[in-house]
């Protein structure tokens, strides 16, 4: 019930990300006009985290964001910037130390978003245009970002859960996911009884957490991708982007849709077609529809002179 | 030739243009197309169609006559359902392209996505490159033909047709079996082959049906059957019922099947009554004069709604599971009653749209016998998701009824045990599901109403999807609801009760701030007026009625349906019991009961003090069981049990 999309430039210091995902999603929203969301990465620094929150904005945030200085300050992490933006709270710290401890921690106290060094997920309800018209998503330039849209059947369309998802302790892991995992709470137990929390009954929020778990031992994402096919029911098309690289694992039953497009200068990966056009009005696109039970990653440091 | 620019027009505008074009037998290109849906749907006349690029799901869609080029690639569902014409794709397509086609001739010139073929009938698709998954899954005919390899499972449940492969085979399908091609194949191919310009030196391999699992192994020992108005799980535990349930299974050694729906207790509209003391309504005999009940349904999205005389329709039921002398009696008498019928699976007869003033088109996911022509000239749309009796599963029609006739309506072999899918090619989820609807609107020009059919399921999810996928109403199907043919544990333990499904639809509106945004025709177990009432009370906009018209219309449950042997003639499709069905006797017969319907509700509204059933409500009610009670939510009052009933009951 889903519209994915996602975007890695090959070129030096990457593209517009926050525009390209925005127009691809636009022309997907029939997909899903409940709320639309983006992981965008930008340039990291060493020791840095940017966080993330939701915050109640009733009494203009402060409440929230007092909780959240709170655990930072046990933490002892050093706030650098900070901003409010609609109903986010955005902070870049310097922070050494446990990520999955202090995850666990602000997890507890407040609404994370995301976590990462240069990761940063936007989610809420409404159309791209609208997350963007509170957010500024649009001004998001970095080398490469997911996207999604969603229609919700719960009792109320919540940001929280919209996607991406990102995976709760792991830093720049983020995930978009179209179908469903049938072996939902089977992997979930499994995942839960080594120690990882849930924060909503979400299947992709799984699949975030299955698949940084892996990477966490070392496994390559290629590899945890295709594990996934084996370990994961049901139907899916997914998208996964780490610092830097994006893949995608398509089930074997070929039930979700996916086409690829690929240039000297970028890749791109969506639901449907009409999105990849969005970035090429009027050009007939040369592009692929992976088969059913395939994997694959593309990364940022496999191509040239982009560092 | 006209140019039609996508960058500057809208697609529905296009699409008009392109029928206008149809019309005065011009030619046209399109420009710009960006993989946008739904390109060229509809069109019946046999004008050429260039598409300058990508085309995205559904191009050529729910048409016949039209020749298409598509320069480059496609999406999902290329020639969704096309009868004549032809189709040629210059690059690769989506997951089912072909679905459904009826004699159209597509060609794809580099690789088609997943389930190619699917549920196709007649015609030719040709893939230039390598087919994928599932490619000729549950085709009923046609011919497929692959230059490159077949891809895993090919032919996966086909019930007939050819498909070729000149690459590998990766996997066979279950049921389907390798055979070496004649030379008449060949030269089939070969014309094909040169006529769309297509080169190929290898040789083929040809795929089959097995025929394994055309029919079911067992047939049902003969007896004479309980009715079915016998309820099995009442007091008495092993009651006739379940012996001759088990003795038949001993016999046959599967499940039964059976027509009728669930055949125990549950809690239903009986269990509700009205607060207030309704012995004296109805004695005006200016009542109907007074009383409003004209409703109309279908015109959230702009389309011309159906209007209804009264809040109540005629359920979908197929003319497959009944004869077409039934069809005629209930399509007869939908008009005497100014209500609506409904096609049900398996086509529309040209004496079913003469006589029905208001006739829903309902399409399964089989496509049997659903083609344009009949669409344009509906009044309604529907897409079957499912239903009551048998909720996410397909229907069973058995190979008695599977005549001659009515596989050449459906397009399918003659004398198969009908196994129709469960799915919809194009519809697994909800972000699929919408692009179908717009198709659907695309192809009669936004001016016929779209609506879904639900067997109660899931149903606080599914009628969420129902409003946001844009549907302009909702037929609602509860577990009392009966069918021609399903397996009797589905029968009896799948589905969720009527009253369960109306109250958690309502609910479930609700809960997203759209209570009232979605009308809802309930069905499943409607007897008569007082549980027509009762229905629109508890937030119904309408009730349809399936198995009532039927006994009105003079069935007596001699549980035949499912062979194919109705001793009066309703369910069946033999000639010979089909001659005892007096149609138009039948037809009036179903008209009174429907008049009866209206009295009812019309006496019940005057009764309760109101001019118009939209006038009742919740608060006229009260639940007379604790489990109506608890469903409902519904204040609980025992002391309006009927009296009768308490006195069986001590």
């Amino acid at each position: 019930m889903c519209g994915i999309a996602g975007i890695m430039y090959k070129t030096p210091g990457g593209g517009d990300t926050g525009k390209d995902l925005i127009d691809m999603l636009d022309g997907c929203q029939h997909r899903g006009p409940d709320s639309t969301g983006f992981a965008l990465y930008g340039a990291g620094h060493d020791g840095e985290l940017l966080l993330r929150f939701m915050i109640v904005t009733d009494d203009g945030g402060t409440a929230s964001i007092d909780a959240i200085r709170k655990i930072l300050g046990d933490y002892n992490c050093e706030i650098l910037d900070e901003e409010t933006e609609g109903g986010n709270y955005r902070v870049r710290v310097r922070f050494t130390g446990d990520l999955q401890k202090f995850a666990y921690a602000l997890e507890h106290g407040a609404t994370v978003i995301s976590i990462g060094s240069s990761l940063e997920i936007i989610k809420d309800i409404g159309g791209a245009h609208d997350v963007d018209d509170v957010y500024h998503v649009a001004r998001h330039t970095g080398t490469h970002g997911l996207g999604h849209v969603r229609l919700a059947t719960e009792s109320d369309v919540k940001p929280e859960a919209a996607h991406p998802f990102w995976a709760t302790g792991f830093s720049d892991v983020a995930i978009v996911h179209n179908g469903q995992i049938t072996n939902y709470w089977k992997m979930r137990r499994r995942l839960e009884r080594k120690g990882f929390e849930f924060r909503t009954d979400n299947d992709s929020e799984l699949i975030a957490v299955y698949l940084a778990e892996k990477m966490s031992h070392g496994v390559a994402l290629k590899d945890a991708l295709r594990d996934s096919i084996d370990d994961l029911d049901g139907t899916f098309s997914f998208l996964v982007s780490t610092k830097d690289e994006i893949g995608y694992a398509k089930d074997r039953l070929a039930v979700k849709p996916m086409v690829l497009y690929e240039t000297d200068d970028m890749i791109a990966v969506a639901s449907e077609e009409v999105s990849l056009n969005r970035l090429f009005p009027g050009k007939a696109l040369n592009t692929m529809e992976p088969a059913p039970g395939t994997y694959n990653t593309w990364s940022r440091s496999t191509y040239p002179n982009n560092q | 030739m006209v140019t039609i620019d996508l960058s500057k027009q809208s697609i529905t505008e296009a699409n008009e243009l392109i029928r206008q074009c149809g019309e005065r037998g011009e030619d046209v290109e399109v420009l710009n197309p960006d993989a946008r849906h739904h390109i060229g749907v509809g069109l019946t006349q046999g004008i050429k169609v260039r598409v300058r690029g990508s085309a995205g799901y559904f191009c050529a869609g729910l048409t016949d006559g039209p020749h298409f080029e598509i320069d480059s690639n496609v999406g999902w569902g290329l020639a969704d359902n096309m009868y004549q014409g032809s189709v040629v794709v210059g690059g690769n397509a989506g997951a089912i392209a072909g679905v459904a086609i009826r004699g159209a001739e597509v060609v794809v010139k580099g690789n088609v996505g997943s389930r190619a073929g699917q549920v196709m009938k007649a015609g030719t698709l040709c893939c230039a490159g390598n087919a994928n998954f599932m490619a000729g899954y549950m085709m009923y005919g046609g011919r497929i033909i692959i230059l490159g390899n077949s891809g895993e499972k090919v032919g996966e449940d086909m019930a007939a047709g050819e498909i070729f492969v000149g690459g590998d085979v990766q996997s066979l399908g279950s049921d389907a079996s390798q055979v070496a091609p004649t030379a008449e194949d060949l030269k089939g191919i070969k014309e094909f082959l040169d006529k769309y310009g297509l080169k190929f030196n290898g040789t083929f391999k040809k795929i089959v049906n097995a025929g394994t699992k055309l029919r079911y192994k067992n047939p049902e020992p003969p007896r004479r059957n309980i009715p079915f108005f016998t309820f099995s799980g009442t007091t008495d535990y092993w009651n006739e019922k379940v012996q001759e349930d088990i003795y038949v299974k001993s016999q046959m050694g599967r499940y039964r099947i059976r027509g009728y729906g669930a055949a125990r207790p549950l809690p239903h509209l009986t269990d509700i009554a009205f607060k207030r003391d309704l012995s004296q309504a109805g004695r005006d005999p200016d009542l109907l004069k007074r009383i409003k009940m004209r409703t109309t349904l279908g015109d959230k999205h702009g389309a011309k709604p159906l209007d209804l005389s009264m809040p109540v329709m005629i359920a979908p039921m197929s003319f497959g599971a009944l004869s077409r002398s039934a069809k005629l009696a209930l399509a007869i008498a939908s008009r005497m009653s100014g209500i609506a019928e409904n096609t049900g699976e398996g086509g529309m007869m040209d004496q079913q749209r003469a006589e029905a003033d208001q006739l829903i088109f309902q399409c399964l996911a089989g496509r049997l016998g659903w083609n344009v022509h009949d669409m344009q000239r509906a009044n309604g749309l529907e897409i079957y998701i499912s239903q009551g009796a048998k909720p996410g599963l397909g229907g069973q029609l058995m190979a008695k009824k599977v005549t001659k006739e009515l596989a050449a309506i459906r397009g399918i072999p003659e004398g198969i045990d009908l196994r129709s899918p469960s799915r919809h090619p194009d519809v697994l989820g909800a972000d699929d599901l919408v692009i179908k609807v717009e198709e659907f609107r695309e192809a009669t020009g936004h001016r016929i109403p779209v609506s879904i059919k639900l067997g109660a399921g899931r149903v606080r999810d599914d009628i969420k999807i129902a409003l946001k996928d844009t549907f302009d109403y909702v037929e609602l199907d509860g577990l009392q609801g009966s069918t021609g043919a399903a397996g009797a544990e589905v029968l009896e333990h799948v589905g969720i009760p009527t009253l369960a499904a109306i109250q958690e639809a309502l609910d479930a509106l609700d809960e997203i701030g759209a209570a009232g945004q979605l009308p809802i025709v309930l069905m499943g177990g409607i007897k008569d007026g007082v549980d027509a009432a009762k229905a629109l009370a508890l937030g119904a906009s309408a009730v349809a009625v399936g198995t009532s018209a039927i006994i009105a219309g003079g069935c007596i449950a001699c549980m035949q349906c499912h062979i194919g042997n109705c001793v009066v003639g309703i369910a069946t499709q033999d000639p010979e019991h089909e001659k005892r069905y007096n149609t138009p006797i039948e037809a009036v017969h179903i008209h009174h009961f429907l008049e009866a319907m209206r009295w009812q509700l019309a006496a019940i509204t005057d009764g309760l003090g109101y001019s118009d059933v939209k006038q009742l409500s919740r608060d006229d009610l009260v639940a007379t069981t604790p489990e109506a009670a608890k469903i409902t939510g519904l204040p609980y009052a025992p002391e309006y049990r009927d009296p009768n009933l308490q006195l069986k009951a001590s």
